[in-house]
């Protein structure tokens, strides 16, 4: 139960989060994707250079819940190219149009029945990609595991690229 | 530019980060997309018993009278009753001439909400089916697995943004005045 009530806590801190800092909105996503507007990928970025440093400094007392996902090089890279068509063809992410969809845009709800149709359909059609998961699969692979280092050491100069990244590189590019 | 965000990209970036923290400190690190997966499984477990119990990749995510609500989908119901109620504070919802039109796709692609409709609709189907083979999204792959320093996330993360980048401008090549 308190599992349950912890989850309804964080997913409104998230949602609410994307919705304020405008990730939930068609224009900002796909302003990203034409490299008009960055405010959204700043935002994730931002997001994952603090969580970075977060999650290593917790792994090195040992208090980090962590999930580390397999890594099949091919069949994930061929999961993006997918991806990232509908991510500019709907303008939201599996996640934001659940905000979206909560703002009350009603193209962000057919965005989530196309969703659990996408979803119906790689159910059906699981057994013929389980070779594409096979192949150049290289298991619960991190950098810091493949390096055989302590996270924090590649979290650190890591989050300090993406704060470079964010504070210095990208810019806005409006006509 | 209309309706601009309420948060700046460094007070919002702060804030995603310590939920992303919080949540690997307490529970596990955050997702979204397996949630689709559950919520196929409950609907076909009573509407299509046989297939949903036959069908090997919904059968992992449902069992009878445990069909695997719990931590994950309360964080996506809560994901909509926080971004509801943000926006609701903040006076951002219904905002839209036509609720269904992003002003910027009616400029590009007219003022049919049918055709807006079916783009978000194979949007959708493209966006889970590529997350159910890469086994996450832009929360559970991008977020949370680079975050974790995840090589296979590092992957999704460029090759969401290559296809997506050359798809955006596909789509928007033929440039309205904006």
């Amino acid at each position: 139960m308190t599992l349950l009530i912890l989850g309804l806590i964080l997913g409104m801190a998230f949602g609410a989060i994307l919705q304020l800092g405008g990730a939930s909105s068609y224009h900002k996503i796909v302003g990203t994707l034409l490299l008009k507007d960055m405010a959204v990928i700043k935002l994730i970025l931002m997001g994952i250079a603090i969580a970075t440093i977060g999650i290593y400094a917790l792994d090195l007392v040992d208090m980090a819940n962590m999930s580390i996902k397999p890594t099949y090089v091919v069949g994930i890279a061929v999961a993006g190219l997918i991806f990232g068509v509908g991510f500019a063809v709907a303008g939201y992410c599996p996640g934001t149009c659940i905000v979206a969809a909560a703002e009350g845009k009603t193209d962000a709800v057919v965005t989530i029945a196309g969703g659990l149709a996408g979803t119906l359909i790689y159910s059906l059609v699981y057994p013929a990609m389980k070779g594409l998961i096979g192949i150049t699969n290289y298991g619960e692979v991190t950098i810091p595991s493949a390096l055989g280092v302590t996270g924090l050491w590649v979290a650190i100069p890591f989050s300090a690229v993406l704060f470079l990244l964010v504070f210095k590189v990208l810019k806005d590019r409006y006509e | 530019m209309q309706n601009e965000p309420i948060l700046s990209w460094k007070v919002a970036g702060l804030l995603l980060g310590l939920v992303l923290i919080t949540a690997t400190a307490l529970v596990k690190p955050v997702g979204v997309s397996t949630q689709y997966v559950v919520a196929n499984a409950v609907v076909l477990h009573s509407a299509a018993p046989n297939l949903a119990e036959s069908n090997e990749y919904l059968a992992k995510y449902g069992e009878k009278n445990d069909w695997g609500i719990g931590y994950g989908w309360m964080f996506v119901v809560g994901m909509f009753l926080g971004g509801g109620l943000s926006a609701f504070i903040t006076k951002r919802v219904r905002q839209r001439e036509t609720p269904a039109l992003p002003p910027m796709w009616k400029a590009q692609f007219g003022a049919s909400s049918p055709r807006r409709m079916m783009h978000a609709f194979i949007g959708g189907a493209l966006l889970l089916f590529g997350s159910r083979l890469a086994g996450g999204c832009t929360s559970g792959h991008m977020m949370s697995g680079i975050s974790q320093l995840t090589i296979g996330s590092f992957v999704f993360g460029i090759s969401i943004f290559v296809s997506g980048i050359i798809t955006a401008h596909m789509l928007y090549k033929k440039r309205t005045a904006s």
